[in-house]
């Protein structure tokens, strides 16, 4: 799955990283490296220092302490022209109308005026914005804005593109549409930043992951590799019925007809399939699996009650 | 890419601006106006001028009473005059107004320089009513330039000449007021700028902010590139709307001055001084630049323009209020209070601008003043770029200085 290139020296490198707001430490130690070509899943809760790190990283904020490097270097203007960089905090100018943006940051980011108002024009038929290209982006409907902001990200073909909660806001639509063109970018040799919740789309999508949890890394490595770290087995179970309480397994996802189940030590598969039918559970689907990052996001995270929404800083 | 991202800045800045309906209903809003008005004095001036002419040349029949003694028959008689049935009774030739039998009566007093000509007329109308008085008024000077016998004399008995004046400082020509004029155009236009341009700078830094469009900016250019740009790119639509703004009143001057009694300006009576020009050119630029960064940094401080307008009033009122003590600074500039003005920052380039105009600014004071204004505007521009970096990333609070300046290199292992 990786296309990462091997003894390449890392795009992103990151080394005892620390951030303190006044006295609160957000980020206490944090290391670790993206390679040239992977897309890198960045992991953590609300409020875990996710954004701050990739705020400082792109000279946003001022590092307490630590190395943050792009390329070998800390990040500056000049190296604007290959990111491609999604912000949480989602915005473009309102007042002014969508081509008029696209191209105006396609002119930041070093593309010649016919470049950047060729390629704006073709994404937006694309995305099927053809006909707003003059249109001024606050009568756009925010799943629209959220295509045009999309589309200024990837604009000058980014050689690294960090998309921090890149669905977030997205409808189904245009959440396959970001999935889409992460691909193309992959399959372009991109390296790809992913910070996100949707463990699905980083099972997918991501070569290696880090969790951030504390200020530090929890877990770094591929997900093969996370997934050992935390152990365990899972059964991924289509069923209808009822889920009995048994000492053979525990429910850590539990959906209409779905749910996965981890087995307890020395339970195997086939005694838990034979408790679950002897409990009258009409089993419908029976797959053991390793445990899934939402299990292990699950795991990690469960015992803090982080609030919803944005980060402090 | 610096440059070329400047000019990217630069250009979308501007055009957007200029682009927008609102800003030429705004810019336009003013000359209309003024061609409004001009129009409107245009064609009162045209109808005065023209009523004018033909009511003191008018032929009207009227009788007089002349005790000064200067009034002469001869052109009284062409004018349609009559001398009254009874001189010594001018109240029986009132008499005769008062019931229409006589159109109009006029009683030149003894001394007409001391009394006044009383003038009596059958009401005509507001407008033809002031024939009465033109006649009247025609009939005294024919009469009194007839007895002076000389057009010259008369000419000059009512000023109408013109002089010359040359006045030497230490042994060369000094300027006068001719060499006050220049250099207050400065004056001039630094209020201009600032007045047309300084809600436009607080609110162009903070559309990134309220827009949440920072994070994509500040990763894209440096923030020095965009907050010059944004200046540079205001500085010309200033231009653009100096030049709407004045459009109507050069057309105005050119082609239709005495019509719309506009004074004639002799500019050959300016005296353009290199030094005083000179540095009121350099207290303009530095004025300029200090004022921007204050409020490009006040921009970047507070998350509102609401909020950013209770900082900006103040800010603003500091370049009016050197001209509370403008009588002093003309007067007096070693004056205490014109002193404080001349060196603190806010009213340094108000206060600079018209001692140098009237010539009371040293070239010590001057060049002390100058140095600080760039000194202390390229100071601000730096820190109003620092907290635009740091603090246009605080969307919806105020920014603590603290925090801004907390997170400068200093605080933070260089890398």
């Amino acid at each position: 799955m990786t296309s990462a290139t091997p003894g390449a020296a890392p795009l992103v490198h990151i080394q005892n990283f620390r951030m303190d707001f006044g006295e609160k430490t957000v980020i206490e130690d944090l290391s670790f490296d993206v390679l040239r070509g992977e897309t890198f899943g960045f992991l953590g809760s609300n409020g875990s220092g996710k954004t701050t790190t990739i705020r400082a990283l792109l000279g946003i904020y001022r590092p307490t302490a630590g190395t943050l490097h792009i390329d070998g270097r800390v990040f500056s203007d000049t190296f604007g022209s290959r990111l491609g960089y999604l912000p949480e905090e989602r915005g473009l100018y309102k007042k002014e109308s969508v081509l008029d943006v696209m191209v105006y940051f396609g002119r930041l980011k070093g593309l010649g005026k016919a470049a950047a108002r060729t390629f704006a024009l073709d994404y937006l038929e694309r995305v099927n914005l053809g006909d707003k290209a003059s249109v001024r982006l606050d009568k756009l409907s925010g799943g629209q804005q959220q295509k045009v902001q999309l589309g200024v990200t990837i604009m000058n073909d980014p050689e690294l593109l960090i998309l921090d909660e890149p669905t977030k806001g997205f409808d189904p639509v245009n959440r396959r549409l970001l999935m889409d063109i992460i691909e193309e970018r992959k399959l372009a040799g991109a390296t790809v930043v992913m910070v996100t919740h949707q463990m699905e789309e980083v099972e997918r999508l991501c070569d290696r992951i880090v969790l951030l949890k504390n200020g530090r890394a929890e877990a770094y490595g591929t997900i093969d590799e996370v997934q050992n770290l935390y152990g365990g087995r899972t059964v991924r179970l289509k069923y209808s019925g009822a889920l009995p309480a048994s000492d053979k397994f525990t429910v850590s996802v539990r959906e209409t007809n779905y749910a996965e189940l981890g087995l307890a030590d020395g339970v195997d598969e086939a005694e838990v399939l034979r408790a679950l039918v002897e409990a009258g559970v009409a089993v419908r689907g029976f797959t053991a699996a390793k445990r899934s990052l939402e299990d292990i996001f699950i795991e990690v995270y469960g015992d803090e009650n982080a609030p919803a929404g944005q980060e402090q800083h | 890419m610096a440059r070329h991202n400047l000019g990217t800045v630069v250009s979308f800045e501007f055009l957007r601006t200029v682009k927008k309906r609102r800003f030429w209903i705004a810019t336009l809003a003013i000359p209309v106006l003024l061609a409004v008005i001009f129009g409107l004095v245009f064609l009162s001036s045209s109808s005065t001028s023209s009523s004018a002419d033909a009511q003191k040349n008018e032929k009207l029949d009227f009788s007089y009473a002349d005790a000064s003694g200067v009034i002469d028959p001869a052109i009284a008689t062409a004018m349609g005059g009559s001398t009254a049935a009874d001189p010594a009774d001018p109240a029986a030739a009132v008499d005769a107004v008062k019931n229409g039998t006589l159109a109009a009566f006029f009683d030149f007093p003894a001394d007409p320089a001391k009394d006044p000509v009383r003038v009596y007329g059958v009401d005509n109308g507001i407008f033809k009513n002031g024939a009465y008085d033109a006649v009247a008024r025609q009939l005294m000077v024919l009469s009194a330039q007839k007895a002076i016998g000389s057009p010259q004399l008369s000419a000059l008995v009512q000023g109408e000449f013109s002089t010359t004046s040359q006045t030497f400082k230490n042994g060369v020509e000094s300027g006068g007021i001719g060499s006050v004029v220049p250099p207050l155009f400065f004056l001039v236009i630094f209020y201009a700028v600032i007045i047309l341009l300084a809600n436009q700078m607080l609110a162009s830094t903070l559309e990134e902010k309220e827009n949440r469009v920072t994070e994509m900016i500040l990763t894209t250019l440096n923030p020095t590139t965009l907050v010059v740009g944004k200046v540079l790119s205001l500085f010309m639509v200033g231009l653009v709307q100096m030049v709407v703004f004045s459009a109507p009143i050069v057309v105005g001057y050119l082609f239709f001055r005495d019509r719309l009694n506009m004074p004639d300006f002799d500019l050959s009576h300016l005296n353009l001084q290199f030094w005083p020009m000179l540095v009121g050119a350099l207290l303009l630029l530095g004025g300029f630049i200090l004022f921007t960064g204050v409020l490009v940094a006040i921009g970047a401080v507070m998350p509102t323009v609401k909020e950013a307008n209770t900082v900006f009033g103040p800010v603003i009122a500091m370049i009016f209020v050197p001209f509370y003590a403008v009588a002093l600074v003309v007067s007096d500039p070693q004056a205490l209070i014109v002193q404080i003005f001349t060196y603190f920052p806010m009213s340094a380039p108000v206060t600079a601008m018209l001692r140098n105009a009237f010539g009371s600014l040293g070239p010590v004071e001057a060049g002390i003043v100058i140095v600080e204004l760039f000194v202390l505007g390229f100071i601000a521009l730096r820190v109003a770029v620092h907290l635009f970096r740091y603090g246009s990333i605080e969307y919806s609070r105020k920014l603590s200085l603290k925090e801004a300046f907390g997170r400068a290199p200093a605080r933070g292992r260089k890398m």
